[in-house]
């Protein structure tokens, strides 16, 4: 082979480095991408007694108990960004002989309430406990309200009590957050 | 999140199996041949790197994904298509990317006929084990996923950025057997590393006498060792960090010691083998280092709410604060600043080169380019391997090449090889001396070069030297 044959055999080579490329996609899909996941959480559970609605102290009856929890990650900017839909899952299971009115009532940083939701439990028995499933899906603007929240106060009412009323309710929860990133 | 994804999988894109410079192998003609193999026969008397140009090698692959699985033109929707690759790879898929940049590299023929060599080369080294688990988790959620264990231990990655130095004798020590070494200094720049992780994280539904599910944290021991992290964090912007990395090139950074060792033996006239072991060694990572090291058992249940008979304006019970106080109690998050030492990773390379054609140096019985009795031929088969540990074990690499040399100043050799990444991987060198100049480029997966985007992965070398041969 002659020397002149190198360069010819470096622009071949050169061209074949030059000419490679990136063929038949499309980078612009990248804004498309999306990530969807669907996470489940517990979220709160209590177990209250008929003799928590009856004070015997002073033999009054007390008809709403009342608590408060922070829930800090709701407010959070990136949940406020991506979550797309709530859905909250309430497992009552009532042994006590009364209905009760169950209200959730969320609150920010000021104090303002966001958002609420309430329910109603239906009444049982020592022998035989009702379940009272109650589901709320919160989407669009309400996912809005719900996400200027930090606390939520749950407040149990209770018609009428007496001292000698029986039995148990029972609450179990959780939380789907449908997210999107 | 989107861009990180973005990013990843666009890399692959513009890119080039890891360190495997199986071209470059064996190729007398090039100096850079001893720092494959030590021992390699040397035909020259002295070289000269051009500074910053010896050598520049790229190497970026995936074992299991190309961009254009990914970003590919198709009626498939994009995320239809990243989640059927995320079922796809196996967590022993992984992700890598080498870069090395020769900044000197010089040698000479000395006294008791030793080659000498030296020089300082730049590494960026990363691999990361796809954590399949935890991506199907961020993909997908729990919900669908009730008593699935995700496993924690899936996180496997290590990256670093280090400058070597390096001073190697070769010396060919019976007409058959040549054999060299070389010391080098690694001064580590930055480095990380997350191995021999475990734990799992599981959501099963509760019992029925507490809550609906039970969210555990089961046996977590998942370790992030760093070093040359600490000291950045405090740093503004991104000016600063990379003056202040770039500042610990010279021995600033963590100091380390290792050696490669080679040899070639002839096995007679036409059969010749050579084996090395290079990066047999060890950082001594002790200054500016942090470990963050999560370890536990735990589970939620929620927060159970006791209604306490409080008067209003009586501040309600901390529950949240309390959660977060038990998580990190019993999933603490602990920074230890201990002194570690890391191994660097072993490369194995060996051939068998066959050699046939016309004899390149006149059937004489003294040729200098080599002593060694074998005569020079202008062909030559073989197989090569190639080995790198890494932290999920060996990744192999086997190699069939033919090698002809055209004439004094140019030769070529083309490879096939077959490893994690394909099975259809050619490569082409070409090795030109235009007088003393030396000129080498070297590509793999040339059948992909049509469109990269199909490519799991490519590797190029190039670079300049001056040669002085034997007179």
């Amino acid at each position: 082979m002659k020397k002149t044959l190198i360069i010819p055999i470096l622009v071949v080579f050169a061209i074949l480095m030059l000419s490679s490329c990136i063929r038949d996609t499309d980078f612009e899909q990248a804004d498309d991408i999306a990530l969807t996941p669907v996470v489940e959480l517990d979220l709160i559970y209590f177990n209250l007694l008929a003799a928590d609605f009856f004070d015997e102290n002073t033999s009054t009856q007390i008809l709403t108990v009342r608590d408060t929890t922070e829930i800090r990650f709701l407010d959070d900017t990136e949940i406020q960004e991506s979550l797309k839909r709530v859905e909250f899952y309430f497992k009552f299971t009532n042994s006590i002989s009364r209905e009760f009115q169950v209200d959730f009532q969320f609150l920010n940083e000021q104090n303002d309430t966001t958002y609420t939701t309430q329910t109603n439990v239906a009444s049982g028995s020592v022998t035989t406990p009702v379940i009272t499933e109650f589901i709320k899906n919160v989407e669009g603007e309400e996912i809005l309200e719900l996400t200027q929240a930090s606390r939520v106060i749950v407040s149990v009412t209770i018609p009428s009590s007496s001292a000698n009323l029986e039995g148990e309710l029972n609450l179990q929860s959780k939380t789907t957050y449908y997210l999107e990133f | 999140m989107r861009y990180l994804l973005t990013c990843l999988f666009a890399l692959w894109a513009f890119t080039i199996i890891a360190q495997n410079k199986q071209v470059l192998y064996g190729v007398e003609e090039i100096p850079q041949a001893l720092l494959l193999n030590p021992g390699s026969i040397v035909t020259q008397k002295s070289h000269y790197g051009v500074p910053f140009l010896s050598q520049i090698h790229i190497n970026v692959g995936s074992s299991g994904v190309s961009a254009f699985d990914i970003f590919g033109e198709s009626s498939i929707d994009i995320n239809t298509r990243i989640r059927n690759k995320i079922f796809e790879l196996e967590n022993t898929d992984f992700f890598t990317a080498t870069q090395q940049l020769e900044l000197i590299n010089f040698g000479w023929r000395g006294k008791n006929n030793l080659y000498y060599s030296a020089g300082i080369y730049q590494e960026f080294d990363f691999i990361t084990y796809f954590p399949r688990d935890l991506a199907i988790l961020a993909w997908e959620g729990n919900r669908d996923y009730i008593d699935y264990e995700f496993d924690l231990g899936e996180i496997s990655t290590t990256g670093d950025f280090l400058t070597v130095y390096h001073f190697g004798i070769n010396k060919q020590l019976t007409k058959k057997l040549t054999a060299g070494i070389r010391a080098k200094i690694y001064s580590s720049m930055f480095s990380y590393r997350s191995t021999n992780n475990r734990g799992s994280f599981v959501t099963r539904l509760g019992d029925g006498d507490v809550n609906i599910y039970e969210h555990t944290l089961q046996d977590v021991d998942v370790t992030v060792e760093t070093s040359g992290y600490a000291s950045l964090r405090e740093l503004d912007g991104s000016g600063e960090v990379i003056s202040n990395v770039l500042g610990r090139a010279f021995f600033g950074g963590n100091i380390g010691v290792g050696v490669d060792l080679g040899a070639t033996y002839t096995i007679s006239d036409k059969l010749t083998a050579s084996a090395s072991l290079i990066d047999v060694g060890a950082i001594f990572h002790t200054k500016d280092v942090e470990t963050y090291r999560a370890t536990g058992t735990y589970t939620l249940d929620g927060i159970e709410l006791i209604f306490p008979p409080i008067e209003d304006g009586e501040p309600a019970l901390p529950y949240y604060s309390d959660l977060e106080d038990e998580i990190e109690r019993e999933v603490p998050i602990d920074t230890l600043n201990n002194s570690y030492t890391q191994f660097r990773p072993i490369k194995i390379n060996a051939s068998l080169k066959y050699d046939f054609g016309r004899s390149m140096d006149g059937g004489g019985d003294c040729d200098c380019r080599n002593m060694g009795g074998n005569v020079s031929r202008n062909q030559a088969v073989g197989i090569q391997y190639y080995g790198i540990s890494r932290p999920k074990g060996m990744q192999m690499a086997g190699t069939l090449f033919y090698y002809r040399r055209f004439t004094d100043f140019l030769s070529a050799k083309a490879t096939y090889t077959v490893d994690s990444y394909s099975t259809n991987n050619v490569g082409l060198g070409l090795f030109a001396d235009i007088g003393n100049f030396n000129f080498y480029i070297a590509a793999d997966n040339l059948i992909k070069y049509g469109n990269l985007a199909k490519a799991k992965s490519i590797s190029l070398q190039l670079g300049f030297n001056i040669i002085i041969d034997e007179e």
